[in-house]
């Protein structure tokens, strides 16, 4: 314990980022906690009476345009918005990686066919590929998900596959060989631990890319549907009533900003913290 | 016979890197390889425990205790390495995954091989490091922390773990200076004399050619162009290549090149 507050305080600015990022994510925590248990309104009961209320004691953030409390919507479409996401970056990941690494490890057909498959993905932009398949399978949030997974999980296979390339020429590859080792127990033990720092920077920095992606497609009417709380489509609810309640399109444009920034504090602390070489030096 | 190598051959898609070699390796030995770069040394002793990348076809037989080391199947040769025969190579950086401690190497390759006790593992992982004069704290160090030397000797230490039978050394003192190559083939040769492994000494340095080798063959190109003990081939070279190798490589004091008449003196 000594030695990790002895290694916050040496590196003030990490220190900061770390905390306030970290702030962000138990608050995140707190709001979700809130909005499962101790939710006091009804995040769809419309009160077309008390609409575009501002701030008050019962609702902090006012009513939008429908009498429904913002601030309920505000964290439920946190939990909606980052929890797809989540559910997006994890499904990605965990098919980008292995087959990276079985590609970068095995090489020679297995690699070529991975390669050939890996273009074809890529081939496409997300929006574009995003776009179509919506419009195949009909406007929703699972289908923009399965479209971002489509398309993200190269970007991993390939970004493994590229960085366990190279460490499987080395030599420690060869002597793990040599000594009996199997090819699971290498790409598991002595290949995996490698990539882990890289793909926990890209995830975090794709986490707000992701977000972003979600809550543009929300907004352009392709992603999550009303009555859903999600922050895209509540910025594109709040659009008509800019001019006379801007604070309503402040609240979401606030909370997806503030989360994409902590996923890249996030990131960069990732980065830093799986250097081995850098932990023992400090 | 430890090792016998039977007309092998290396070629990719447009050559052949390595022409019909065969030499044999007996008990004991300190066989030492020698030729110059891209002669194909490395590439044949890769071959034996099938280190080889996939796009290079080898033919010919490697026999060790009778056993065709080409004929096995993946899952048998991987039983074998480590073993029966290990590699020590050049690149002492290298050699240690470089985010896992020394020690957990040791751990690993022990367990792969059914040592099931953690305590048993431990035990012998330090020995092994002490064998090769290392302390038992580097045990819980990381691969950069340690210098070339050490980590070249924890190499050794490493290859000799599961007592081979033979241990392929591929030019391990290339990379280091001089003084701590000294030691480490010292150290190297104080292991043989314990264990009593055979060795494939792969090198192009004369100095330790005259002073560890028992037997020794010339590469060329690909081709084994002469082959015996030590002392006949140093002071009655036939081939006109190994003329031309021990006259590059002149010593100060007079008398046979082999050494072999200051060996008797003393």
């Amino acid at each position: 314990m000594n030695r990790f507050a002895g290694r916050l305080l040496k590196n003030r600015k990490q220190t900061i980022q770390v905390g306030i990022a970290l702030i962000f994510v138990v608050m995140i925590f707190i709001g979700i906690f809130y909005a499962f248990f101790i939710l006091k309104h009804d995040p769809y009961l419309t009160n077309l009476s008390g609409r575009l209320q501002s701030m008050s004691l019962q609702h902090p953030l006012g009513t939008d345009h429908l009498g429904r409390d913002v601030f309920t919507r505000l964290l439920l479409g946190g939990q909606q918005t980052i929890g797809y996401s989540l559910l997006a970056l994890v499904t990605a990941v965990s098919i980008g990686v292995p087959l990276g690494i079985i590609a970068g490890y095995k090489g020679g057909i297995v690699d070529r066919l991975f390669m050939r498959i890996a273009d074809g993905f890529l081939a496409f932009p997300d929006t574009i590929v995003a776009i179509v398949l919506v419009g195949l399978l009909g406007p929703s949030i699972s289908n923009l998900i399965l479209a971002i997974i489509l398309v993200k999980w190269v970007n991993y296979a390939r970004l493994v596959r590229s960085t366990v390339l190279s460490e499987a020429q080395k030599e420690y590859i060869l002597i793990a060989r040599i000594n009996g080792l199997s090819a699971g127990k290498i790409m598991k033990k002595h290949l995996f631990p490698h990539i882990v720092g890289h793909v926990l920077v890209l995830a975090s920095l794709d986490l707000g890319k992701i977000i972003l992606l979600i809550s543009a497609f929300s907004y352009i009417g392709l992603g999550a549907q009303p009555p859903m709380p999600e922050w895209g489509a509540m910025l594109n609810d709040s659009r008509a009533y800019f001019q006379s309640m801007p604070e309503l399109m402040f609240y979401p444009g606030l909370a997806i900003v503030s989360v994409v920034l902590i996923t890249n504090m996030l990131g960069d602390y990732f980065r830093d913290r799986f250097d081995v070489k850098k932990e023992v030096n400090q | 016979m430890i090792l016998s190598i039977d007309e092998v051959s290396i070629r990719n898609q447009n050559k052949i890197i390595v022409d019909q070699v065969s030499l044999t390796i007996r008990e004991g030995d300190w066989f030492a390889l020698v030729g110059e770069s891209g002669s194909g040394k490395s590439l044949l002793s890769q071959s034996i425990g099938q280190l080889l990348p996939a796009q290079l076809q080898v033919e010919g037989s490697v026999f060790f205790k009778e056993q065709d080391l080409l004929k096995l199947s993946a899952k048998e040769i991987r039983k074998l390495r480590g073993k029966n025969v290990a590699y020590i190579f050049q690149d002492y950086q290298g050699s240690f995954t470089p985010f896992r401690k020394i020690g957990e190497h040791f751990d690993e390759y022990l367990k792969v091989h059914g040592f099931s006790s953690k305590k048993l593992r431990y035990k012998q992982a330090i020995e092994a490091l002490e064998s090769v004069g290392l302390a038992e704290e580097l045990y819980h160090r990381y691969p950069f922390q340690l210098s070339g030397g050490q980590l070249q000797r924890a190499a050794i230490a490493l290859a000799l773990l599961l007592s081979p039978d033979l241990v392929i050394a591929d030019e391990i003192t290339t990379a280091l200076d001089s003084v701590s190559g000294h030691r480490v083939l010292e150290m190297l040769a104080k292991r043989q004399k314990e264990t009593g492994c055979s060795i494939l000494f792969i090198t192009h340095d004369w100095r330790v050619v005259r002073r560890y080798a028992n037997k020794l063959a010339i590469m060329k190109d690909g081709k084994i162009v002469e082959s015996g003990g030590k002392h006949r081939i140093l002071d009655h070279p036939q081939h006109q290549y190994t003329k031309q190798l021990i006259k590059s490589a002149p010593i100060l004091e007079k008398g046979l090149p082999s050494g072999l008449d200051r060996e008797m003196k003393s």
